[in-house]
């Protein structure tokens, strides 16, 4: 049943737990509250040329430098329709990260039997940062793998591909 | 085993302090003993409780939140002490006894217990290590005094506290091979104190090595306090042996005045050693007056020791504070007079930041003392292995530097000093037959010119071989002729990858790493490296550091909607250029003159895929960056004014950026982009302008 949530290779599940929820357009997505460092409000984003698409640029956190990160990008959403109003700051290997989102929506407790692995729907749709799906209340979360929207080595790869592109 | 226990997470919310190091720490500590099945149903609860409310928390009232936590920290430890006396009730078989617990001192027989107590202090473990390795520090450099002079009661008096103080500290603690080892080299120390015996030859040799050895099981302590293994340094059990009965392991008072045959001297290869080490500073003895790192200014400043991140986020606070305070004094409200009042408070206020700021940049500075006596060392050490007789004078050792470029500072001094010490200075006799003095001289000096720090290695060797470095350059295929070069050209040679002249590898230098690596060391730190060289006079190398690699001195400059921070040091000049100074090549590659020069137009916009910004070099601005022959014209819109930064990484999440050195809070607030000229300019040569990523590749050659 676990080959159902490969795409590039073998995602670890979502765990139950206390999970983050919040909006992109009317898509809910769920991140693990461990993961979350704090929520503040939109602001002034300076862009960091030649770095990819899904950075968005930094930001000034009371003195540190964050990068943000474009979680629509990352899933090749369009940007229409947009009405970006929060970052959450997230941290992730002990890297300070911020996820621009449309709303912040609820802290919701997830039980083990209410998660689902992603199913696959071929090659138009990226699932490959999806942890699962958890379903509640009549509606469906997407549970993100925060680790691999944001890890460095990730962005690094980004950075060689580019690279030996050009 | 859970890699964290509840004393931990008590250690760490004592010494909580907002800081997000600390609030990482609590987080992760919560989720792991939240998960952690071994522990008692109750106590996951609990720390499943607090750990959602934790989180809710908002990040100002986490200091409340703490205060909380501890509580029910409490309250799990008396749930854990009761599953304890359960446990132990139920097998009836106490936990075994660590060794320390015999009576006996611990032996060569117990080398399989841990390194650390079962029960240790987190934080009285992390204060003794830094404070031993203060006293080491004290200690060395008063052992190398004692070499030049053996009868410095005070500095034996220095060596001994050191010794005897580690050795009680770390029976408290429970660690049984520091104190062991710390008890028989105070033993040795105390026999000098008594005169029983001269801290000289071997002598000073072990104590110098007990030093080291003491230094290493402080960092096995803090490897196995860190979890990365639980090993004893190399040699622990050999070095011991020879502490505790240094007379049998053939170790004596070697040297000239000391009453002993030679016989003696040369019956262990050790002892050879060690007679040369002597000669090598039987020299120095003379100039007592600059021996290196002397143990003399004990007149210790009182000091408060003050967490390394607190003081770096102190620093970076009033920063913010400044860039807040000028944001007041600029608003156009202040500026639309008729608030007299207002100004002079403002006023007021602005001259207590701009010290405020003054000082705590001055707190960051530390004496260049630390890495002068670390080259003190290995010149007596590097000396004394290859016989050759050497003198080291340190001066300046007291000029101030940002602490921060002080650790970055060491490997690069070793290099040099190592290439110094084995291609500078020659050996005895050849020195006599060129007429120089047997001992050569090693000479490290650092001060302040122009607002840089200068830090300068000379020799008084043979200096650099000009056949001989062409020669090899040849050979290693780096140049094909060396005809119209000049001689500092030449020697540039040697910070080329891979260049060695060396004849032999030695266990010193001559491996073909090292000056090139110095040389990317020291431009990481925004310094540059200079040689210059007389053969047979000797040679210098000269280091010119930035004071401080927190605040950069930037032009800000837009272009298009973006904003940029060009460090002022990389900036020449800036002109508008007349449409007769501009060219093209073959209809692609730009150029301008100016007064006689040309040089190739760069246009920032096109290589950071900035939209919106001037295409007409007329309307805008060139600024002439890059050295010497390689000057290049870059197009900006315009220059908005100087400016002060701190300069702050992207943080981790971005990796390197090319052409991005680092970002600043301007005064607006928001972030702004510093750049790495000489990248760009590397960027903007090898053709590759086309951003990939926000415009459309174009094919350049």
């Amino acid at each position: 049943m676990h080959s159902a949530t490969a795409t590039v290779s073998p995602a670890r599940l979502a765990q139950a737990g206390k999970y983050l929820t919040f909006f992109l357009a009317n898509e809910e997505y769920g991140v693990e509250i461990l993961k979350v460092h704090e929520i503040i409000g939109i602001l002034p984003i300076t862009r960091v040329p030649r770095t990819p698409a899904f950075v968005r640029g930094v930001i000034n956190l009371r003195g540190k430098v964050i990068p943000i990160i474009d979680l629509r990008d990352r899933f090749g959403m369009s940007r229409e329709g947009a009405e970006e109003q929060v970052i959450i700051v997230v941290q992730v290997h002990g890297i300070q990260l911020g996820v621009v989102v449309d709303k912040v929506s609820e802290v919701l407790s997830i039980a083990d039997g209410d998660i689902e692995p992603t199913p696959s729907f071929g090659v138009d749709v990226s699932t490959e940062y999806l942890l699962g799906l958890a379903k509640g209340e009549g509606r469906v979360r997407l549970l993100l793998d925060i680790d691999r929207v944001l890890t460095a080595s990730e962005i690094d790869s980004v950075h060689a591909a580019a690279a030996a592109e050009g | 085993m859970s890699p964290y226990s509840l004393n931990d997470l008590a250690a760490r919310l004592i010494a909580f302090e907002a800081t997000d190091e600390d609030f990482r720490d609590i987080l992760e500590t919560l989720q792991v003993m939240a998960d952690d099945r071994a522990l008692p149903e109750g106590v996951r609860a609990l720390m499943g409780d607090a750990l959602v409310r934790w989180i809710a928390a908002p990040a100002d009232t986490r200091e409340r939140a703490a205060v909380d936590l501890q509580q029910v920290v409490v309250a799990a430890q008396g749930r854990l002490d009761l599953r304890d006396r359960l446990t132990v009730a139920l097998h009836s078989e106490p936990a075994p006894s660590p060794a320390r617990e015999s009576a006996a001192p611990p032996a060569a027989q117990q080398s399989a217990a841990p390194l650390l107590p079962p029960d240790s202090d987190l934080s009285l473990l992390t204060d003794f290590i830094a404070e031993s390795r203060e006293l080491l520090e004290h200690a060395e450099a008063a052992l190398l005094g004692l070499e030049i002079d053996p009868d410095d009661a005070e500095a034996v008096n220095t060596i001994f506290r050191a010794f005897h103080t580690i050795k009680g500290t770390s029976a408290f603690l429970a660690l049984d091979y520091l104190n062991e080892f710390a008890h028989h080299a105070e033993t040795v120390l105390s026999r000098v104190r008594d005169r029983e015996i001269r801290c000289t030859g071997g002598y000073a040799d072990l104590a110098l090595r007990s030093c080291d050895m003491i230094r290493s099981l402080l960092d096995a302590t803090q490897d196995a306090l860190e979890g990365r293994g639980d090993a004893l340094p190399d040699g622990y059990d050999a070095l011991l042996s020879v502490v505790r009965e240094p007379e049998a392991a053939g170790i004596s008072e070697l040297g000239g005045r000391a009453p002993r045959s030679d016989d003696d001297a040369n019956e262990t290869p050790d002892g050879t050693m060690l007679l040369s080490a002597r000669d090598a500073f039987a020299a120095s003895e003379r100039s007592a007056a600059r021996r290196p790192g002397s143990g003399s200014d004990r007149s210790a400043d009182s000091s408060v020791r003050v967490r390394t991140a607190r003081l770096d986020r102190l620093i970076e606070m009033v920063g913010e504070l400044v860039i807040a305070e000028s944001m007041i004094s600029q608003d156009p409200i202040l500026k639309q007079g008729g608030h007299i009042e207002l100004n002079r408070k403002v006023t007021h206020a602005e001259k207590i930041v701009r010290e405020l700021q003054d000082l705590s940049m001055a707190m960051r500075m530390v004496p260049l003392k630390a890495p002068f006596q670390k080259v003190a060392r290995l010149v007596r050490d590097l000396g004394a292995r290859s016989g050759k007789r050497i003198e080291f004078v340190a001066e300046g050792e007291e000029t101030e530097i940002d602490r921060n470029m002080v650790d970055f500072l060491g490997d690069p001094l070793v290099h040099m000093v190592r290439n110094s010490v084995d291609h500078g200075i020659e050996p005895p006799e050849e020195r006599r037959a060129a007429g120089k003095p047997e001992t050569g001289t090693v000479r490290l000096s650092a001060y302040h010119a122009s607002g840089n720090v200068v830090v300068a290695l000379r020799d008084d060797g043979r200096g650099l071989n000009r056949e001989k470095i062409v020669r090899k350059a040849m050979q290693q295929g780096l140049i094909a002729t060396a005809e119209g070069m000049s001689d500092k050209e030449v020697y540039e040679l040697i910070f080329s990858p891979g260049f060695s002249t060396a004849d032999q590898v030695t266990d010193v230098s001559g491996r073909g790493v090292g000056m090139d690596v110095v040389r990317r060391n020291i431009e990481a730190l925004r310094g540059r490296i200079e040689i210059q060289s007389v053969p047979g006079q000797g040679t210098t190398f000269l280091v010119r550091l930035p004071l401080t690699l927190a605040i950069t001195d930037g032009m800000l400059v837009r272009v298009g909607g973006e904003r940029y921070i060009v460090p002022t040091i990389n900036i020449h000049l800036s002109f508008r250029p007349s449409r007769a100074a501009l060219s093209t090549v073959a209809g692609r590659g730009e150029m301008v003159m100016l007064r006689d020069e040309v040089m190739p137009l760069v246009r920032l916009h096109r290589i950071f895929g900035v939209d919106g910004a001037k295409e007409e070099p007329t309307d805008a601005l060139l600024m002439v960056v890059g050295d010497g022959n390689q000057r290049t014209a870059l197009l900006v819109d315009e220059l908005l004014g100087q400016q002060q930064v701190v300069a702050k990484t992207l943080g981790d999440g971005l990796g390197r950026v090319p052409a991005i050195s680092g970002g600043a809070i301007l005064g607006d607030g928001r972030v702004g982009l510093i750049l790495d000229v000489n990248e760009l300019l590397t960027l903007a040569r090898h053709g590759d302008v086309s951003d990939h990523m926000h415009t459309p590749s174009r094919a350049v050659a």
